[in-house]
């Protein structure tokens, strides 16, 4: 499998010791006795409204001075029954909720479900639909990473970095509503396809997008990489040993900082992932700049796989040619008795699903996303489970931040990458 | 098989116990764990699917679940190191509840899920916590939303719902999909909650809270009926 | 304009003064609006795009982001409340100084949305009073500053003449579902989403959805 391991290239300051602390302490050579200040800690509440939160996340912070001592999250603020209302849906009505479980990269979620149907369903789509995929899971990655690098680095202490992913997520926020209409709930694939053929020049936006993009990734990487304060407050923050990070059920780019090389598109292929030229990058350490690196390195893989996948896309139709799950056209619909009774089926009805159940999962923005759906050969799921990729990346944080310090805990929540829309669900 | 033709059956009735293995054929496992599983567990594998083509389904005996999943982690020629995905499934009517591990194995790359049925009278199933971490935010989860309570589980509470959550579980198929209170109750409720509450160091891990749960002829339960669950 | 509450005429020259003192004050704070951001899903996301550099929110005197309730003048309310955050948001309104106004930003705080289910608030206005409602999911950022200027006209009109009725807030009623339980019942029955295709299809017998005041005596 094609990896890369990313180096730091740059270490911190040789003089400070982990934490950012000064390893040669100015005060060391008074070397006063430290006051016995009695064991007791204290409790610090962070959130549910909290800019540094990321949503309405809550930590209850137990702290020992300013050294955490234990963190207990509490979720549940964002709980909106999506599963639930799931199972009073059509399987294509569900579509549109997808995206509002996780509104930083809407298309993976579109994907991940409509491939997770179709294979209950044992659908193959057409060439076309399947690159046209790729194309929208990429770009979506490099969306969702772009809005964590933003805050991510308001979170380090930079602004400006947020200012510059926000320039280049609105050029995907223009892709996304010249495809779908909509500029963060897309709702854009279909059971058997694509809510519509990819729009006339739109390739030559993505294209353009992805041009263009490395020039700010460079940008921003050249803000941050080597920058002191940044470096001074990552390296050797939160970090996690591969053992324990597969343990902790950790995904995606958290597990890769860790040097594990686990990547759905690699491991278990789809949509033909296996015949694309990019690489996975590995991290050394599992600390907060190794996730930083990790993820820079990640946005470029992107770029370089969106290039590839534009140059493949395929002609010819894009949804499945079958009446029982596609549309049929609307000249069709309005001329042919048969494709307007397919259509008034297919509306009314939905398409039934055979009964099973089937699990799938794609390489995510934030990790492994899963999907598991239950069929009873009716239109509607008996059950629709979501694997929340950052609901399991964030069980870990109270073993990530042991130890640290308060404002650590804000990078280390930060480096994971979470929405809580997908966490919450 | 071409899975509509399952579809032409239409949907199984809903008094029948094997209508969750109808979609199943009886393709010979691709997984060599399931025969493995099958050497070693003859009597706790009940049986073992292929669904969805490719996927590979054990039914175990939920009462031995754990030495099942301790021996797939453990074994060096098994090593499922990852925990997918742990969650449960409710059929409705009457139906056990099903409890599913979907596992990874990260060195040897095979995917195998696990079900375990368990009967509405005896929801109860030993904690995966202690093989796999990342398991404990999972079985809170299921715990809050199915009520299947997790043996072992170091600190068994709701998750996702308020802890005095008094309407029950939600993910259950009886469970209406507005609620059980009417709006009016679930709003008065939700503003008397303390949000500061369990921030008091003994209280964050092991109170307890006390649900106050509303009995049948409760005024507070919406008058209407909400949802009909085999819409 | 230029009577005080009680209808007297003021000292001086009442009418006149009243009338620029008003303008002053709400041409004051009007423009320099601080909004609370309460961003829970979708709609936080447009709402930092608004802040960005493409859309810029600093045009209208509104950029500084208070993320304190204590000195924000607009509590912007995007994305879905459910009941476990329901006496988060009432607290954060409590805890903001008058003049306060508040936005809702969105249908599922405006209404639930599509999430017409058991953990959803059902619209926002049943918790804190709302001045302002944009509809969309999510609404472009260019909807979300039309709200804005639609709060900022409505601050226009307002006249410190009737400031005290304007401005009422009963301490007792903190942490109190601002709507009845009546009101809380019409506000939040079934509206006819898809969960409810039966009885928009008129196969299940209803009466017509109203709302209490709506109502002809």
């Amino acid at each position: 499998m094609a990896t890369r391991t990313i180096e730091y290239g740059v270490g911190r300051n040789p003089e400070m010791g982990p934490g950012g602390t000064l390893a040669a302490s100015p005060t060391e050579p008074f070397d006063a006795p430290e006051p016995d200040l009695g064991s007791e800690t204290m409790l610090v509440n962070v959130g549910p409204q909290h800019p540094a939160t990321h949503g309405v996340l809550r930590l209850i912070v137990e702290l020992d001075g300013e050294t955490v001592v234990n963190v207990t999250p509490r979720l549940g603020y964002l709980h909106s029954s999506f599963e639930k209302l799931g199972e009073y849906r059509t399987w294509n009505q569900i579509v549109p909720l997808t995206d509002r479980m996780d509104y930083l990269a809407p298309l993976i979620y579109n994907c991940a479900y409509v491939m997770s149907v179709e294979k209950l369903m044992g659908i193959e789509v057409t060439e076309r639909c399947k690159v046209a995929r790729v194309i929208c899971m990429e770009m979506d990655r490099i969306f969702s990473h772009l809005l964590w690098l933003g805050t991510w680095s308001i979170d380090v202490g930079a602004f400006t970095p947020f200012l510059y992913a926000f320039q280049q997520r609105e050029k995907v926020y223009k892709l996304h509503e010249a495809l779908t209409g909509a500029r963060i709930t897309t709702s854009a694939t279909r059971i058997g396809g694509m809510m519509a053929d990819l729009p006339e020049g739109w390739t030559q936006g993505v294209r353009e997008f992805a041009d263009n993009l490395p020039a700010t990734l460079d940008e921003i990487d050249g803000l941050l990489r080597h920058n002191a304060i940044h470096i001074g407050r990552t390296q050797g923050i939160g970090a996690i040993s591969a053992e324990d990070a597969v343990n902790h059920g950790l995904t995606g780019a958290n597990l890769r900082a860790s040097g594990v090389p686990y990547d759905v598109r690699k491991d278990r292929p789809y949509y033909d992932y296996e015949s694309y030229d990019f690489e996975v990058p590995i991290g050394c350490h599992g600390d907060c700049y190794d996730r930083y690196l990790v993820r820079m390195e990640e946005m470029r893989q992107s770029i370089r796989i969106l290039h590839q996948a534009l140059d493949r896309l395929p002609g010819g139709p894009i949804n499945v040619e079958d009446p029982r799950v596609s549309l049929p056209s609307k000249t069709d619909c309005m001329s042919d008795m048969e494709s307007m009774i397919h259509h008034f089926k297919l509306v009314t009805e939905g398409i039934p699903a055979p009964d099973g159940d089937c699990w799938f999962s794609v390489e995510g923005s934030k990790g492994e996303l899963g999907m598991y759906v239950v069929g009873d050969g009716g239109p509607k799921p008996v059950r629709w489970r979501i694997r929340p990729p950052s609901f399991v990346n964030l069980s870990a944080i109270p073993k990530l931040s042991e130890g640290h310090l308060m404002a650590d805990l804000i990078v280390i929540n930060a480096s994971l990458d979470i929405v809580l829309g997908e966490i919450d669900r | 098989m071409n899975p509509f033709d399952l579809v032409a059956q239409g949907p199984a009735p809903s008094g029948d116990a094997t209508r969750a293995e109808r979609g199943a054929n009886e393709a010979e496992p691709g997984n060599p764990t399931v025969s493995a599983l099958r050497a070693r567990f003859s009597d706790a594998v009940l049986g073992n699917s292929v669904t969805a083509g490719d996927q590979d389904v054990v039914h175990a005996d939920p009462a031995r679940i754990g030495e099942i999943l301790r021996w797939l982690h453990d074994s060096p020629a098994e090593q499922y190191d990852h925990l997918a995905d742990l969650t449960a499934v409710d059929y409705g009517g009457g139906r056990p509840i099903e409890v599913v591990y979907q596992l990874w194995s990260i060195p040897h790359r095979r995917a195998l899920r696990i079900r375990c049925a368990l009967p509405l009278h005896a929801l109860e199933i030993e904690s995966a916590t202690g093989i796999w971490t990342g398991a404990d935010w999972l079985e809170r989860e299921v715990f809050d939303l199915f009520g299947v309570r997790f043996a072992g589980h170091p600190n068994l509470r709701r998750i996702l719902m308020p802890d005095d959550y008094g309407e029950g579980h939600p993910l259950r198929k009886d469970f209406p999909l507005r609620g059980r209170f009417s709006r009016a109750e679930q709003t008065r409720r939700a503003l008397n909650q303390d949000p500061e509450s369990y921030y008091v160091p003994g209280e964050i891990g092991d109170r307890v809270p006390q649900v106050v749960a509303a009995e049948p002829g409760d005024p507070s339960l919406a008058e209407e009926d909400h949802g009909d669950e085999d819409d | 304009m230029g009577v005080n509450q009680s209808g007297l005429p003021l000292l001086g020259s009442p009418a006149f003064v009243t009338t620029r003192l008003d303008f002053v004050v709400n041409w004051a704070r009007r423009n320099s609006l601080w909004p609370m951001p309460f961003g829970t899903a979708c709609c936080a996301i447009e709402m930092m795009a608004s802040a960005a550099s493409n859309f810029d929110l600093a045009r209208f005197g509104m950029e500084r982001m208070s993320f304190s309730p204590r000195q924000a003048d607009v509590l912007i309310c995007a994305g879905r409340v459910p009941y476990k955050l329901a006496p988060v948001l009432r607290r954060i309104w409590d805890q903001m100084m008058q003049p306060k106004w508040c936005i809702s930003m969105g249908a599922c705080a405006s209404s639930g949305g599509v999430f017409d289910v058991y953990s959803m608030v059902q619209g926002i206005d049943t918790i804190v009073p709302v001045d302002v409602y944009i509809p969309g999911c999510p609404p472009r950022p260019e909807g979300l500053i039309y709200g804005l200027m639609m709060v900022q006209e409505k601050i226009r009109r307002e006249s410190l003449a009737n400031h005290a009725e304007l401005r009422a807030e009963d301490p007792l009623a903190a942490g109190r579902p601002r709507a009845g339980d009546q009101e809380v019942a019409d506000l939040t029955g079934p509206f006819g989403n898809s969960t409810d295709q039966n009885r928009v299809s008129g196969l299940v017998a209803t009466d017509a959805v109203r709302r209490s005041e709506d109502r002809l005596p």
